[in-house]
C-alpha cells in the first residue's frame, strides 16, 4: 500500500471526500494493477469462507488437543435476553468469534485476521452485527475492506505475529481491525473508525502470548471472545465521540516497543505464563507423553 | 488457511514451498532446522505438519495439510525434524530447510515474520532477503562484467518492470547471485534465454509462491 499511516488516511479521507473502504480499494487496485470491482469480489470470498468457519465452528467438536471445542455453543445457548450481555447481539459477538478459533484448532479452514490465532473478532463481530441489523453481505463485506486495511497500516510499522510481538500484535490487532470495521459500518466518520482502533488497541498493549502445551487453543480460543468485546466497547465509545488521546500511529509504535521489551517465554514459546503454571506444565506433559 | 497459526503453519507451509519451488523437482527427503519459538510450539501449531505439506506440495489452504506427515509416510517421502538454536539475532520463528530431489538438492534459511508473511533470508548459502510474494526470479552465475545489462535487456525486452534486485557475489570472479523481483511474471522463452546466458548457472523462477492462495 502507498498509503503509510493512518494519519496518511485520515488525510486522504479529509481531501477526497471518500469513504474508508474506497481509499483502500483504490490503494489496492493501484498497487496490484486489478480493477477494484476484482479486489471487491476477493474480499467477497473470504467474507463466505469466514462466515462458514463460524458455522462450522459452533457446530462443536474436539480441538487438535482436546482442551477446548464446544464452548462457543454454551454462549449461545445459554444466551437470553435480559442477561449481562444485553440480548442477542454483543452475546453473538462473544460466541462467533471464539467459533472461528474453536474451528481454528481442529485445523479447519478459516481466514487470518490478521493471523490465525486471532481470526475470531472480525468475522464474529461483523456477522454478530450483520444479523441482527440486517445487513446484506455486500454491505458487511465493505466494513471486511475497512479491517483489512486497517490491518495492513499496522503490518506496515509492525510484525504481526507472537513470536515477535505478543499477543497485543494479534488479538490486540484483530480486535483494533474490528473496532474499525464496526464504527465503520454503523455509520461512523473516518476519525471515529481510526479512534474505536486505537482505543482498542491500547487496551491490549501488554498482552502476552504464552500458550499452554504451545498450542493455539488456552487461552487463544476463548480470548477471542474476550477481545471480541474490547472492540464493540471501541466503536461504542468512539461512535459516542470518546477520542484517543494518543493518536493510532503512536499506539502501534508502543506496541512495536512494548514487543521488543516483553522477555521470550512471553513471546510463543510456551515458557512463561499461563503456559508454565502448574496445570499448564501438567497439560503439556500429559499431551506429549514428558516424563 | 488451515489452522491453527498464520506464523507457524501457513508460513511454515510457505516457506517450504519457496524451497520445493528452487529445487524444480519432487523432493524424496527434507531436512528441517527449527530455531526457538518455531521448535518450542512446534507439535502444538502444527509446524512438523504445515512443513512437511509444503515440501509435497501442498497450499496453505489444502485440507489434507493436517495429514501431512500421514501423506509423506504413504509416500515413502523421508523427513527429520530437529531443533538448532541459531543464536540470539536469529529471528525466533526461524527454520533451516533442506530438500533432496532425484537429481539435486537446495538448502534455505527462512523466517516465519507474521500473519503468513516470510522471509528467505538465505539461498544455498547467499544472503538474501525475499518475500516469494510477487513474481521473482534468482540467477546463480560467474562474476563478470555485463551480467547485470544483458539480464535486464532480456527481462526489459518484453516490457516486464523490475520493481526492485539485489547483487551479490562470493567474491571477485566468483559465483555471483541476482535476485530480481518483477512486476509480472516472466515469459517462458524470456526465462530460456536467461538460462542461455554465457556463465549463468542456473535460473529460478518464484512465481509468487507465497502469495498464491489466501492466508486473509
Amino acid at each position: 500500500m502507498a498509503l503509510n499511516s493512518f494519519a496518511e488516511l485520515l488525510q486522504a479521507a479529509s481531501t477526497t471526500g471518500l469513504p474508508l473502504d474506497a481509499i483502500f480499494l483504490a490503494e489496492e487496485s493501484g498497487e496490484r494493477e486489478l480493477s477494484t470491482d476484482r479486489i471487491f469480489q476477493t474480499f467477497l470470498e473470504r467474507w463466505a469462507v469466514m462466515k462458514d468457519s463460524v458455522r462450522r465452528g459452533l457446530a462443536g467438536g474436539k480441538s487438535f488437543s482436546g482442551l477446548v471445542g464446544g464452548d462457543a455453543k454454551k454462549v449461545m445457548d445459554f444466551t437470553r435476553e435480559g442477561d449481562i450481555a444485553g440480548g442477542r447481539l454483543v452475546a453473538k459477538c462473544i460466541a462467533y468469534s471464539i467459533a472461528v478459533l474453536e474451528e481454528n484448532s481442529r485445523m479447519g479452514i478459516i481466514v487470518a485476521a490478521p493471523t490465525a490465532g486471532a481470526a475470531g473478532m472480525v468475522p464474529g463481530t461483523l456477522l454478530a452485527l450483520a444479523e441482527e441489523r440486517g445487513f446484506d453481505d455486500a454491505f458487511t463485506t465493505r466494513g471486511l475492506v475497512v479491517a483489512g486495511g486497517f490491518g495492513a497500516l499496522v503490518a506496515a510499522k509492525a510484525e504481526l505475529s507472537g513470536a515477535a510481538g505478543g499477543c497485543q500484535a494479534e488479538q490486540g490487532v484483530g480486535a483494533a481491525m474490528a473496532a474499525g470495521a464496526l464504527a465503520f459500518l454503523l455509520g461512523g466518520t473516518p476519525a471515529m473508525s481510526v479512534h474505536a482502533a486505537a482505543l482498542t488497541l491500547q487496551n491490549t498493549l501488554g498482552l502476552a502470548c504464552d500458550p499452554v502445551a504451545g498450542l493455539v487453543e488456552v487461552p487463544c480460543v476463548v480470548r477471542n471472545g474476550f477481545t471480541a468485546m474490547l472492540a464493540v466497547t471501541g466503536a461504542q465509545t468512539a461512535l459516542a465521540g470518546v477520542e484517543s488521546v494518543i493518536p493510532m500511529d503512536e499506539v502501534v509504535e508502543a506496541m512495536v516497543k512494548i514487543g521488543e521489551a516483553m522477555p521470550r517465554s512471553l513471546k510463543e514459546t510456551a515458557d512463561g505464563g499461563l503456559a508454565m503454571t502448574p496445570t499448564g506444565c501438567r497439560i503439556r506433559n500429559d499431551l506429549y507423553q514428558i516424563r | 488457511m488451515v489452522g491453527p497459526s498464520s506464523s507457524h503453519t501457513a508460513g511454515a507451509c510457505r516457506l517450504s514451498r519457496v524451497a520445493r519451488a528452487l529445487l524444480e523437482e519432487d523432493p524424496v527427503e527434507a531436512r528441517f532446522e527449527l530455531h526457538s519459538a518455531f521448535a518450542k510450539t512446534m507439535r502444538g501449531h502444527g509446524t512438523d505438519r504445515a512443513l512437511v505439506a509444503g515440501a509435497l506440495g501442498m497450499e496453505v489452504d489444502d485440507a489434507r495439510l493436517k495429514d501431512a506427515l500421514d501423506i509423506a509416510k504413504a509416500q515413502g517421502f523421508l523427513y527429520a525434524l530437529k531443533p538448532k538454536n541459531m543464536g540470539p539475532e536469529a529471528h525466533p520463528n526461524s527454520v533451516a530447510i533442506h530438500l533432496k530431489g532425484r537429481t539435486r538438492s537446495i538448502s534455505i534459511l527462512g523466517a516465519s515474520i507474521g500473519g503468513g508473511m516470510i522471509e528467505i533470508r538465505e539461498v544455498d548459502g547467499f544472503p538474501v532477503s525475499l518475500s516469494a510474494k510477487d513474481p521473482c526470479l534468482l540467477l546463480f552465475y560467474e562474476d563478470r562484467p555485463g551480467m547485470v545489462m544483458r539480464a535486464s535487456e532480456i527481462i526489459g525486452r518484453r516490457g516486464v518492470n523490475i520493481a526492485s534486485m539485489e547483487v551479490l557475489r562470493r567474491g571477485k570472479g566468483e559465483q555471483a547471485f541476482m535476485r530480481i523481483d518483477l512486476d509480472a511474471p516472466l515469459p517462458p522463452d524470456d526465462v530460456a534465454a536467461l538460462k542461455q546466458m554465457p556463465g549463468v548457472h542456473r535460473v529460478h523462477v518464484l512465481d509468487r509462491v507465497a502469495g498464491g492462495a489466501p492466508i486473509t
